[in-house]
């Protein structure tokens, strides 16, 4: 599952590189009049191509139609403020549920005895491996 | 504003701004670990990598803390507008530190196991059920996607070639990241600090980025929206000679009344390069100056001086008295209007 | 703009140089981030909590008969460093078990050599590769009889589990919750759950984690690593090893 996501994401970053050169060699001077000329900052452009390439395809797809400059000047505000309230409510709940559910630590709790050994055995405790044999072995 | 795109575009301003931060961020990091990590109470010194990987992701995360509150502050108190003008830098610069972060825990955390370190992130921890040990990387993987999103569309270009509106709704990805940056430290680190000192820091920035918020909320009401086909701008004689006042023609445009000596002209509100708001501006050199990067207009025809490109739409303008009306619909970007002369009786 | 207006609202524009005005407040604001970056840095780093005791040492070779189950264990018979009879936990170098190769040694008197790490009552020995690391004593007797597992009862008990190797310190810190997908990835890759109590039995607050059969546990508690859970389970000790086989079943998040 992991590993299919990551091999889409593969998939996806090189489409994106596919576009980022297509685009940057030849698209860009269609579509942006002020990058004529300039090539240097244009590898700049790279790792946005490769994380948007399908935004930057609908938007060549827009400008080529030319059905764009109404809304340039229309600033999403009401989202912004919107997102920026929500924000501003999500930051306390998010750190009282942190806190909430936090642990304090040291923690001390007693070890509960529920049952105690069935038998005690008749060589408690525990027999280690003899000293004597250990050396007898250890001698080989 | 450039008529030829170039990779940075630096100016003295821009090269303080720089400095500072880049001192700021060196600060950080040199006094978490030489300094404050040599004076931590430890039986046993904490492992380098861990160090820094907690040095530099609590700088990522006061950095973002930091840009977050430049918004409200400067809404709040135009001092605070030259922090605004360059504060893409300092995005690039948080994704950055953040970034390190990352290959930190991934080279530490995450490396040295039979699995690839980017599968082992995804599949060492899997309780999405539990709110008590969730995966909280996930958030932070998130939060990382977007500075990175963010970090590479920072060029003028991006700008452009999206569309301020576009580009705008992109870059609000940033508030969604940051509660996830919060997730991210609040179900990770702040669950083993023990020292409250560190609840308090963490809680405290991000606490303060929201009362901003809801502070430049509360004190910028929006104005109510009116239906006619010629909307009032209020007493000619309100308006300060260079400066302008702000009509909502709709909820999403505005339009920006300028005075400029004894004439009035009429233009969109919103600045052809991020849509900043050209009402809060002034008019300098006889060009209408955005407060945010100080691009420039012609109150006139909302075109820019030449050898710049860049276009406003204009309005169309008229008196009753005097009161100043502008018209709802819009001229094309770029379109001249004979500027308005103010009634006699205005001084 | 008239001058008497750039002096009590100064304008800022970008490109152009800053009003005279605003230079010592843009100044204040300079020096406070500084502070303020300077300030958060030091107390961020001077509280990070104590990792613990863990520690390593030098590179240590060790004979001793294998245990497989639940982890693998040597009971140690000849060693510098430990007495004969002191019970070894074995992992490999970072994040890998031991199990492949000592699935085929059960029971045999073998060689161990890597470096040791060290908490409380578990020590460990995070095995060099291949045969350097493990391998069987040639020519050896019999292998001498292993301590035979003592009941200690059944007991419900409060505490972390840990990946044996950093809680002993092979990471500092290498407990807790920023550190659990790393604790995962060890159990995940065969090395020994550990159980870190908060209250002790018979004097020892570490136990090696298996199931109530004595067979590994690893699958059924790693949606449990790092945090403070409660859990039952019989208690037994082999060798100086105290080994907690729990019920799965009643593991819960520590009220």
């Amino acid at each position: 599952m992991v590993a299919t996501l990551l091999q889409i994401a593969e998939i996806y970053l090189w489409i994106g590189a596919a576009v980022a050169a297509v685009f940057l060699v030849w698209g860009i001077d269609r579509v942006e009049p002020n990058a004529a000329g300039a090539y240097v900052f244009r590898p700049l452009l790279i790792p946005g191509i490769l994380l948007l390439w399908p935004l930057v395809l609908w938007r060549c797809w827009v400008l080529v139609r030319g059905e764009n400059e109404a809304c340039r000047h229309r600033p999403p505000r009401r989202a912004q403020h919107a997102v920026a309230i929500v924000l501003a409510l999500a930051i306390p709940v998010i750190l009282m549920g942190a806190l909430l559910v936090r642990q304090n630590r040291p923690l001390e709790r007693p070890a509960e005895l529920l049952a105690p050994p069935a038998e005690a055995p008749a060589a408690a405790p525990a027999a280690p491996v003899a000293p004597e044999a250990a050396e007898g072995e250890a001698g080989q | 504003m450039s008529v030829k795109y170039v990779p940075v575009q630096w100016n003295p301003n821009k090269y303080v701004y720089d400095a500072v931060l880049l001192v700021c961020v060196v600060l950080y990091i040199f006094v978490f670990l030489e300094l404050g990590t040599a004076d931590a109470s430890v039986t046993q010194p904490i492992n380098g990598a861990i160090v820094r990987m907690r040095a530099f992701g609590s700088c990522a995360f006061l950095m973002l803390s930091v840009i977050l509150a430049i918004g409200p502050l400067a809404r709040l108190d135009r001092r605070f507008l030259p922090l605004l003008y360059n504060r893409r830098h300092f995005g690039v610069m948080t994704f950055a530190v953040a970034l390190t972060h990352a290959v930190y825990v991934l080279g530490w955390y995450f490396a040295f196991s039979p699995t690839d370190p980017l599968v082992a992130l995804l599949t060492a921890n899997t309780a999405y059920g539990q709110v008590l040990g969730f995966p909280f990387e996930v958030f932070g993987i998130a939060a990382l996607l977007v500075l990175a999103i963010l970090a590479a569309t920072s060029h003028d270009f991006w700008l452009s070639f999206l569309s301020p509106p576009v580009w705008k709704s992109l870059h609000l990805l940033i508030y969604p990241a940051y509660a996830a940056v919060v997730a991210h430290v609040g179900l990770g680190y702040l669950q083993d600090a023990t020292n409250p000192a560190f609840a308090l820091l963490f809680g405290g920035a991000a606490m303060a980025v929201g009362a901003l918020h809801l502070a430049a909320w509360l004190c910028c009401p929006a104005e109510p929206t009116v239906a006619d086909e010629w909307v009032a701008a209020g007493d000619a004689g309100d308006i300060p000679d260079g400066r302008a006042v702000i009509v909502r023609l709709s909820p999403s445009e505005r339009a920006a009344v300028f005075r400029n000596g004894r004439t009035l002209s009429a233009v969109s509100n919103a600045c052809a390069h991020q849509n900043g708001p050209l009402g809060e501006g002034r008019i300098v050199y006889g060009c209408i100056t955005c407060p945010w990067h100080g691009f420039q207009y012609r109150p006139e025809d909302g075109c820019s001086p030449a050898p710049f490109t860049e276009k406003i739409p204009t309005y169309d303008l008229k008196l009753e008295g005097r009161t100043v009306l502008v018209r709802r619909t819009a001229h094309p970007p770029g379109t001249r209007v004979e500027p308005t002369p103010l009634p006699e009786d205005v001084a | 703009m008239s001058d008497a207006e750039d002096r009590s609202d100064p304008f800022f524009i970008g490109w152009a140089a800053a009003p005279g005005r605003l230079r010592p407040f843009l100044a204040g604001v300079g020096l406070c981030l500084a502070v303020l970056f300077g300030g958060v840095g030091y107390i961020a780093a001077a509280t990070q909590a104590d990792p613990g005791s863990g520690s390593g040492g030098r590179r240590e070779t060790a004979i001793g008969v294998l245990a497989y189950d639940p982890y693998p264990l040597l009971y140690v018979t000849e060693s510098e460093r430990y007495p004969a009879g002191h019970t070894l936990l074995l992992s490999g170098n970072a994040k890998f078990g031991v199990q492949d190769r000592a699935s085929a040694l059960d029971g045999r008197l073998v060689q161990v050599s890597g470096g040791p790490v060290s908490r409380g009552d578990i020590d460990m020995l995070r095995l060099r590769g291949g045969t350097n690391g493990l391998s069987l004593v040639e020519d050896a007797p019999e292998a001498p009889p292993v301590p035979q597992p003592v009941s200690l009862g059944r007991w419900r008990l409060t505490g972390e589990i840990c990946d044996g190797q950093c809680v002993a310190g092979a990471m500092r810190p290498g407990t807790g919750l920023a550190h659990r997908a790393c604790a995962n990835l060890c159990l995940i890759g065969g090395v020994p759950p550990v159980f870190v109590s908060t209250a002790a039995v018979e004097g020892e607050e570490f136990f090696l984690l298996a199931d109530a059969d004595g067979g590994p546990v690893t699958d059924a508690v790693l949606d449990h690593v790092a945090i403070l859970v409660e859990v039952e389970g019989e208690v037994e000790r082999r060798g100086n090893l105290l080994v907690f086989r729990i019920d799965p079943g009643s593991l819960q998040v520590a009220p």
